[in-house]
């Protein structure tokens, strides 16, 4: 009777409906990819920055003038070397040798004229071809600021969890304490040295801080870490300890 | 390293081929049965509707022969028909025909009459079911293959981290998130399935109880018309 009608409706509406879906997963409705960070279980611990980051904006203006200071210098050690040339050679041929080293003189001047000439229109050619490339530069200087901000807060969140694990809740420890310790390490990760800079005001807690990261010994994941980062940043590491989900 | 980039619909296509086929299966079953439900819930609700309409015109004292008459008209018209009104026509036929037949035994003819409307009550039940036992396929067996397919995904992204010196969240999450669209899909495919399977199962039943009720009533009807000959 009516089944053909029914059967194409209910084709319909299961085509209309899952197509929506698809157009739905295809166009609009992304989840958010915002990324969590994990709260170590009984302490947190902040990592004071140590030295004010370096912007990338002025690596690139530099290589000129640098130029410009090497030839001036080169010039002078030029000089140099002829005054000492004559020196020498004035008692033996003064007046034959005193043509000569003024053309020479002369010659090496022009060259040095030219060669300075000739840098400064490179120079100049470069600085209008390094309107892209410094612009390109700069974001890529960004970029990888940002790489390596995020590799270091890798490390930082393994040198945290390195040292929650590591740290025993003496038994006043309480809720709004706070420990600044510095710890020192060498490019193996071992810790070297442990210093408190500011305390809690207790010394057990502050003890107990101090004993964790010394406990922990060496942190053997920061072996494979990129030199240059390390020195700017895991040097020396200021790591402020206090206490959270406590139950007291 | 990895892309920013985690729309639901680029990590479908990113898939690995055995969750992307799991995926397509799911979703093809997802369509079939939405197909079911909503076709079986048009029919089902014209059978409930049906049921009601040919009672009250069973009920308002028309003559028995008249109301045959016009439904056998009606369903001659719409090339077949569904419901109550076959079961009333099987039985009226079968009672009219033992009827007229001479030394009718009235035994016999209320035996031939109940005989015929069974057939019909059969008949009509099985059509009430069509499909049904689909839709509890789909409902039962649905998760399982979505959480297959989940189970493989992710064994998938494990077997990666394996492989790399340095394990962070973020090499194992898309894969992870990847494979529980499978379980996703599973369970989308499954809740709707399950749900209407039991409403029909229960509006079948009831239909169905309803049916035999008028098969009961019908019979006793003309129970007293063959004794009363």
């Amino acid at each position: 009777m009516g089944s053909f009608l029914s059967y194409s409706v209910a084709i319909l509406v299961s085509l209309a409906l899952h197509l929506g879906l698809l157009v739905l997963l295809f166009v609009g409705w992304h989840p958010e990819t915002t990324k969590v960070m994990m709260q170590p279980q009984y302490i947190e611990a902040k990592l004071v920055e140590l030295a004010p980051k370096k912007t990338a904006q002025p690596k690139a203006k530099p290589i000129p003038q640098k130029a410009k200071v090497d030839e001036a210098r080169r010039k002078r050690e030029e000089k140099l070397r002829a005054e000492k040339k004559r020196q020498q050679k004035l008692a033996a041929d003064k007046k034959a040798l005193e043509k000569k080293r003024q053309q020479e003189l002369d010659e090496k001047k022009r060259l040095a004229e030219e060669q300075r000439r000739r840098d400064e229109q490179e120079a100049e050619r470069k600085r209008i071809e390094s309107e892209f490339a410094e612009q390109l530069a700069a974001e890529q200087a960004q970029i990888n600021a940002q790489e390596d901000e995020r590799m270091a807060n890798s490390y930082r969140q393994l040198i945290q969890q390195r040292l929650s694990e590591n740290w025993s809740r003496p038994p006043s420890a309480r809720l709004g304490m706070e420990t600044l310790i510095r710890i020192r390490l060498v490019p193996t990760g071992r810790v070297v040295g442990v210093t408190i800079l500011t305390s809690s005001g207790d010394s057990a807690f502050d003890r107990s801080v101090e004993q964790a990261a010394l406990k922990v010994e060496q942190f053997a994941e920061l072996q494979g870490m990129d030199p240059a980062l390390f020195e700017r940043k895991f040097r020396q590491v200021d790591v402020a300890f206090s206490p959270e989900d406590l139950r007291l | 390293m990895i892309e920013e980039n985690l729309s639901i619909w680029s990590l479908i296509v990113n898939a690995s081929v055995l969750v992307q086929v799991v995926m397509g299966i799911l979703f093809i079953a997802s369509a079939i049965s939405w197909v079911m439900i909503v076709q079986r819930g048009i029919f089902l609700g014209a059978a409930q509707r049906g049921f009601r309409e040919f009672e009250d015109a069973f009920w308002s004292g028309v003559d028995l022969n008249s109301l045959y008459r016009d439904l056998t008209q009606r369903a001659k018209e719409d090339g077949g028909s569904d419901g109550i009104e076959n079961v009333f026509r099987a039985g009226f036929r079968e009672f009219n025909r033992l009827v007229q037949t001479d030394k009718a035994d009235p035994e016999a003819v209320m035996e031939g009459t109940d005989r015929a409307m069974r057939v019909a009550l059969s008949r009509e039940d099985e059509k009430l079911n069509i499909s049904l036992p689909f839709l509890a396929s789909v409902a039962s067996v649905s998760p399982y293959i979505g959480l297959f397919g989940t189970v493989w995904g992710i064994m998938n992204s494990f077997r990666g981290l394996a492989m790399v010196q340095q394990a962070t969240l973020a090499t194992v999450a898309p894969g992870i998130s990847e494979a529980l669209i499978a379980t996703a899909m599973g369970l989308f495919a499954a809740i709707p399935a399950v749900i209407a399977y039991n409403r029909y199962a229960a509006m079948v039943e009831s239909i169905n109880s309803s049916y035999e009720t008028f098969a009961e009533e019908f019979s006793s009807i003309l129970h007293r018309q063959v004794h009363a000959h």
